[in-house]
């Protein structure tokens, strides 16, 4: 039997079967969140993994964080920053901050924990991401400097995101790195209890936590991999929080009387690239522009995602500074697509594309492709569409080894230099698209420290792209997390699973 | 004997040699996994400086070399994924797995012998019938399958056990009677040819006409020479079920091996791997030569040397 046909099977009986399943619940302050893989290390600054990480924020704290409403950068650690020059920001510290063993937060923390991140010894793979940081210098007890061999105006946005989490230089010193990759110390919300490998890992609240009381007391994370197990024991009351229900898991989740499922809008955007760098139909415009017309985006998202997306015409998200009006959609027109293939020289009936798609990695990729090979099809394209596990898909999209068109996500989208920068300049390989006059504006916006000149340098870039069509933009996925009705919490855009935002009912 | 041992020692490292060289040149094939680790938007020529950071740049004969030097001292290198040593993070995961195989092995040998002989004993009848069908549809069902519908029945409707993870007892029922279901109906299979075969043999004719009781005749001459085959393929279940039952580990979150050897071949982490496939191969290894050993007692007609 295939696969989609057992988990509709399994859906339809879970339904029927649940409303008999409903126990009384207990109060209980420990939170127990089904994730699919055990954490690859508790040091932190280390690894860029997200299940890891969703761990490690619970123990460590950054510098900066994100608001969780509006995802502008906060000070955490920090207290505020000003920049010196192009390649000098000074960042200054909290004074009242320990680490979990009583050690004081201070800037050698800072400057150990950026020691540690760039020794290429110890092989970090945050290493490639930080390499502009040539220094951080200690000025006083509270007070850093980070200097850059460039201008460097991502770095704030570098440094709010998970990754560079503060160690306790003293406490790592003594005991080793290795040792503290599975004891691990920090200054965040919970302190480390026990982990099982391949089991669990578990904390308990920092009783002393600087910002404010913890007021969950123990927080467990037990690995199930597969999501269908996940869902079962979100179900049968084993774990409290899951990410990722699937969308047509819903209701089963929303009518189990124990849990519901609460969304946010990720800030990770969904696109389908159009590749250029390979001679093919796809190098003339109007063929891509065709694409974009012949896609329905507002169908897919209704009828494929359940309506749980939120749709861009940017090449950015809505979190990102560089979102602007400006950009419009190019809106569903069939015929105008295939006047457009005529123009270009073009048969559509003739025309055979080949679609990449990863599957599993976002919500419903599979799925989503499937569905716009449909759509072209109705203005006569042929699309085969080739499914991929992700890892080999990221592979081929590195090695430029994918077709026509291939789907992707990326994410978080709170910056344009992570994005479009990254995305249209240097390898292009992520949107398999470049243009000698936008690589020129990005250069020119990558040296723009001021944050808003720097939007709108790349809010003009955008603008510039649009006609080009390099891609189909999509959506912002919705981030679905089952949550038991009794955890007072809310998930946030930046897939932080972060239980210190958490109370119980 | 001792000769026989002497050889069967050569032949086991050569076999294992062998399996671990096929294995390292195989996974290499398919790329390293620089860019699985590093985060996404990192450009080209940083990703080419990691990969000479590990030495994944040297070419593919340096490497092995290298990891034959380290390997016969016993050094397997780090989890590049998890940053420590391989060898220890595969061995952790040996416990669980060996417990579950052992519980669905018990399960296995408890359920599927005695069905496979009753069935052959009584040829064509009812019961014959029945255990053909229900061991047929044992081994026809996929595994994922009937774990999934165990743990949504027992699990989350009925509540009797836990739906996933390791722990006490409970936690046993559902993948041990998953894993179960699919080897019984293969021995069951089995033993119910093996048994026919000797039913049929001259001795038993014999036996009967000596005025052996029926029940007397399947014990004492048909069951002991109908065992090889049936050992034979229970010895190959064991190692199977010892290397790591993937997707049944993986369905209910079970900490054993064979859903970390898969992790780890995934995500091109070639210590793990490396460990994963000199472990697996040396329990086939042991396993072939335990059932090869049981001949002798199971056949006095089988010598060794």
């Amino acid at each position: 039997m295939k696969r989609s046909a057992v988990i509709l099977l399994m859906l339809g009986l879970g339904t029927l079967l649940l409303p008999a399943g409903i126990v009384a619940q207990t109060k209980s302050t420990q939170v127990t969140i089904g994730i699919g893989s055990e954490p690859l290390t508790l040091m932190g600054a280390t690894i860029v993994d997200w299940t890891t990480n969703a761990q490690l924020e619970n123990v460590y704290d950054l510098l900066f964080t994100r608001d969780p409403k509006d995802e502008k950068i906060v000070p955490w650690l920090a207290t505020g920053y000003k920049v010196i020059d192009d390649k000098t920001w000074e960042v200054t510290l909290r004074r009242d901050v320990r680490f979990h063993d009583r050690e004081r937060f201070d800037a050698n923390s800072v400057k150990f924990t950026f020691d540690y991140l760039l020794d290429p010894k110890n092989k970090t793979h945050y290493l490639p991401r930080f390499k502009r940081v040539q220094s951080v210098e200690v000025v006083n007890d509270s007070t850093v400097r980070f200097r850059t061999s460039e201008p460097y105006p991502s770095l704030l946005n570098d440094i709010s995101l998970p990754g560079p989490f503060m160690l306790a230089p003293v406490y790592v010193q003594k005991v080793g790195i290795e040792y503290a990759s599975s004891h691990p110390i920090g200054t965040g919300p919970f302190k480390f209890k026990e982990w099982v490998r391949g089991e669990r890992l578990v904390l308990t609240k920092n009783p002393d936590y600087w910002a404010g009381p913890v007021k969950i007391d123990t927080v467990v994370f037990r690995v199930i991999p597969e999501f269908s197990a996940r869902l079962a024991a979100l179900l049968s009351g084993e774990i409290d929080v899951m990410k990722d229900v699937p969308p047509q898991a819903v209701d089963t989740v929303n009518r189990s009387g124990r849990a519901t499922v609460r969304s946010t809008v990720s800030s990770r955007i969904n696109y389908l690239a159009l590749e250029t760098l390979h001679p093919g139909p796809m190098q003339n415009v109007k063929v891509r522009q065709a694409i974009n017309y012949a896609v329905d985006v507002d169908e897919l998202i209704k009828t494929v995602l359940a309506g749980q997306s939120t749709r861009i015409c940017d090449y950015v998200s809505r979190f990102d500074p560089a979102y602007t009006p400006a950009v419009k959609c190019y809106g569903y027109n069939p015929d105008k697509a295939k006047q457009l293939l005529v123009e270009a020289g073009f048969d559509p009936s003739k025309l055979t594309l080949t679609l990449d798609t990863p599957t599993g990695r976002y919500p419903l990729d599979k799925e989503v492709s499937e569905a716009i090979a449909a759509q072209l099809g109705k203005i006569g394209l042929t699309v085969r569409v080739q499914v991929n596990e992700w890892r080999s898909h990221l592979d081929k999209v590195i090695n430029r080894k994918v077709g026509d068109m291939f789907f992707l996500g990326w994410g978080p989208d709170l910056e344009p230099t992570a994005t479009i920068a990254q995305l249209f300049v240097g390898s292009l390989t992520y949107s398999s698209f470049g243009d000698p006059k936008i690589e020129e504006m990005i250069h020119k916006a990558e040296q723009i420290t001021n944050p808003q000149a720097n939007a709108a340098a790349y809010q003009k870039i955008q603008e510039a792209l649009q006609p080009m069509a390099p891609w189909v933009p999509l959506w912002q996925q919705h981030d679905l997390y089952g949550v038991a009705n009794w955890i007072k919490w809310q998930p946030r855009p930046d897939e932080k699973v972060w239980m210190w935002e958490a109370t119980a009912k | 004997m001792t000769r026989y041992l002497v050889a069967r020692v050569l032949q086991a490292v050569i076999a294992v040699f062998f399996a671990l060289t096929a294995v390292f040149f195989l996974v290499r094939i398919t790329g390293d996994p620089v860019i699985l680790f590093l985060p996404l938007d990192v450009q080209p020529k940083d990703i080419s400086e990691f990969r000479h950071l590990l030495g994944f740049d040297r070419p593919v004969w340096v490497q092995y070399g290298a990891f034959l030097g380290r390997a016969l001292h016993g050094d397997f290198g780090a989890s590049l994924r998890y940053r420590a040593p391989a060898l220890p993070l595969v061995l952790q995961r040996f416990p669980a797995t060996a417990q579950l195989a052992a519980v669905s092995l018990a399960l296995v040998a408890a359920g599927a012998v005695p069905i496979g002989v009753v069935s052959a004993s009584r040829r064509g009848s009812m019961a014959d019938t029945v255990g053909i069908a229900v061991t047929a549809l044992g081994q026809a069902v996929p595994g994922f399958w009937l774990g999934l519908m165990l743990m949504w029945i027992f699990g989350v409707w009925l509540r009797w056990f836990p739906v996933s993870g390791y722990g006490n007892w409970t936690h046993f029922v559902l993948p041990a009677f998953t894993l179960a279901a699919f080897y019984a109906a293969q021995i069951a299979r089995v033993t119910r040819s093996a048994v026919l075969d000797a039913l049929g043999q001259d001795y038993v004719r014999t036996a009967r006409a000596k005025g052996l009781s029926e029940p007397n005749v399947l014990a004492r001459h048909v069951l002991k020479n109908a065992a090889i085959p049936v050992v034979t393929v229970f010895g190959l279940n064991a190692g199977q079920l010892l290397g790591g039952a993937v997707v049944t580990e993986t369905i209910f979150a079970w900490p054993g091996l064979g859903g970390y050897i898969l992790n780890a071949l995934l995500g091109r982490d070639f210590p793990v791997v490396m460990v994963g496939v000199l472990f697996t191969s040396l329990i086939y290894v042991t396993m072939n030569f335990l059932v090869d050993l049981s001949y002798l007692w199971l056949n006095p007609q089988v010598r060794f040397g």
